[in-house]
């Protein structure tokens, strides 16, 4: 036991309260742990591929002499999108939660808190994302996309295989950021009763009447989790700088 | 002379207000080789630009083996792997090595199988002196280096014309040399080239037919020959005095 550890009977000060929580309550600050993660990285992932698709979708070029049938969905589909981003941008996510979530109840659709947790991470990841994802295609080089285009590459095979790729890796600070972020929104899901690090810290103060310590309790835990992955991230960036030699083709040297 | 690839007709290209290209008519047959010379803003790049589809004419028309190209997408992929482009700044991809920027359309626009499309990477490379470069990312290579993968890449698509957009502007005078080397290695194929350039020497020897452009128009298109030894515009005559004083 943590407390014989520490010699704690009884907590007398805040240090010793959050101790004392933090092992009582062990199980529930665990399984709020799990949830957030849980919520954070499916809702990011799930929200990053959204990002894309809708990013993809806002730059698709339209040929002034294309099928109407071709352009109309095209144009469709950039409408949506368009407004799609600018709701989600444009309003609280803790207001999304609460919309979205009483909504479908209110449509007679069975919904658990968890489900639209990550549906609300998911939607305004995805807001956020586009944008990202949209800056990242702009800030490829347009010489880039003339190369390929020149050589009869569409458009859209250019995009998977030039502009995405370089994007991707410029964009990567901007998604781990958009990862710890969520990691700490997940919190605001505490309002449609996700059981969640935010929730248990909530239940937990209340049992003792000592919220700061619980609070204190999650805010370590909150911390803990970012400086992780933050730092597992630089990591992964500075993986993905690539290597700065190469093997020269030895094979074919004498054939200059 | 051969038969006519590319037929450039009454096309003119502006930019807002401003007027690049004023009803230029120009064809482009098979196995010629035409350099395009004048000052900058002249409204070479423009008009190439306007040939590869990368801009858009404002009116007139292009006609490719006789038909005439239309805005739309499918047909302009179909057109673009036609005509190859080589540009100024290279436009390799920077997530490739030379090797994979060899294949990839030739994989993706043409479909060929793997060792096929390997072959030709080869072949085009070995051609430009840059086979043993194969792993090598563009940003390793020199200016010179990245202009003759950008060659050979073009080459694995097989072009029936390919276009040239001032391929040595770019690179500092000794890599300049390389890659007219290798321009003139191609003159020599048989292949139908047509170079924006302001190397005044190479578009004299090397070039079939030479064309001066000068605020948008077209202003004396002869045989290199007659084009810089008697230029028959004044205009011409005041822009090659320039170049061919020193």
């Amino acid at each position: 036991m943590l407390l014989n550890i520490f010699g704690i009977e009884k907590p007398e000060n805040s240090i010793e309260w959050m101790i004392f929580l933090a092992e009582k309550y062990a199980g529930m600050f665990w399984k709020g742990t799990v949830l957030t993660l849980l919520i954070a990285v499916l809702g990011t992932l799930l929200g990053f591929l959204l990002g894309y698709v809708i990013g993809i979708i806002q730059d698709a070029k339209i040929g002034r002499g294309d099928p109407v049938l071709r352009k109309a969905p095209i144009r469709l589909m950039k409408f949506i999108a368009a407004i799609y981003v600018e709701i989600f941008r444009d309003t609280p996510m803790i207001v999304q939660a609460m919309i979205i979530y009483f909504g479908i109840r209110q449509a007679n659709i069975g919904i658990t808190p968890v489900s639209a947790g990550v549906l609300v991470t998911v939607l305004n990841t995805g807001a956020y994302m586009a944008e990202t994802v949209r800056a990242g295609i702009g800030s490829i080089d347009q010489g880039q996309r003339e190369g390929a285009w020149a050589m009869g590459m569409s458009p859209m095979k250019t995009m998977l295989h030039i502009v995405l790729p370089q994007a991707f890796k410029n964009i990567i600070p901007e998604m781990a950021n958009t990862f710890l972020t969520n990691l700490k929104m997940t919190s605001v899901l505490n309002v449609i009763a996700v059981q969640e690090l935010f929730m248990a810290a909530k239940t937990v103060g209340g049992n003792y009447y000592k919220y700061f310590e619980s609070y204190l309790v999650i805010a370590v835990i909150y911390f803990v989790l970012c400086f992780a992955f933050n730092k597992v991230f630089q990591f992964l960036e500075k993986r993905m700088g690539g290597k700065l030699d190469y093997a020269l083709a030895v094979e074919y040297m004498d054939n200059d | 002379m051969g038969e006519t690839i590319i037929s450039v007709q009454d096309l003119s290209k502006s930019f807002g207000d401003h007027e690049v290209l004023k009803k230029i008519d120009m064809d482009v047959h098979e196995g010629e080789i035409i350099c395009i010379v004048g000052s900058s803003g002249s409204g070479k790049s423009t008009l190439l630009r306007c040939i590869n589809r990368l801009e858009r004419q404002t009116s007139g028309k292009i006609l490719f083996k006789g038909t005439e190209l239309r805005d739309v997408q499918r047909e302009i992929n179909e057109y673009r792997s036609r005509v190859g482009m080589v540009f100024q700044s290279f436009n390799l991809f920077h997530n490739m090595t030379v090797l994979e920027n060899c294949m990839l359309c030739t994989r993706k626009v043409l479909h060929l199988p793997k060792e096929e499309a390997f072959d030709r990477a080869i072949t085009h490379l070995k051609a430009v002196g840059m086979a043993p470069y194969i792993h090598a990312r563009p940003s390793q290579l020199s200016g010179g280096q990245k202009q003759r993968v950008a060659i050979a890449r073009s080459l694995c698509m097989n072009p029936e014309v390919l276009l040239f957009d001032e391929p040595t502007s770019a690179l500092d005078p000794e890599m300049v040399g390389e890659v007219l080397n290798v321009m003139k290695k191609l003159a020599l194929t048989g292949l139908t080239m047509v170079i924006v350039t302001h190397e005044m020497a190479f578009a004299r020897d090397v070039s079939t037919r030479t064309i001066f452009m000068d605020g948008g128009y077209v202003v004396e298109d002869a045989p290199p020959s007659q084009l810089f030894t008697n230029p028959q515009n004044s205009r011409t005559r005041e822009f090659l005095s320039r170049y061919l004083a020193g």
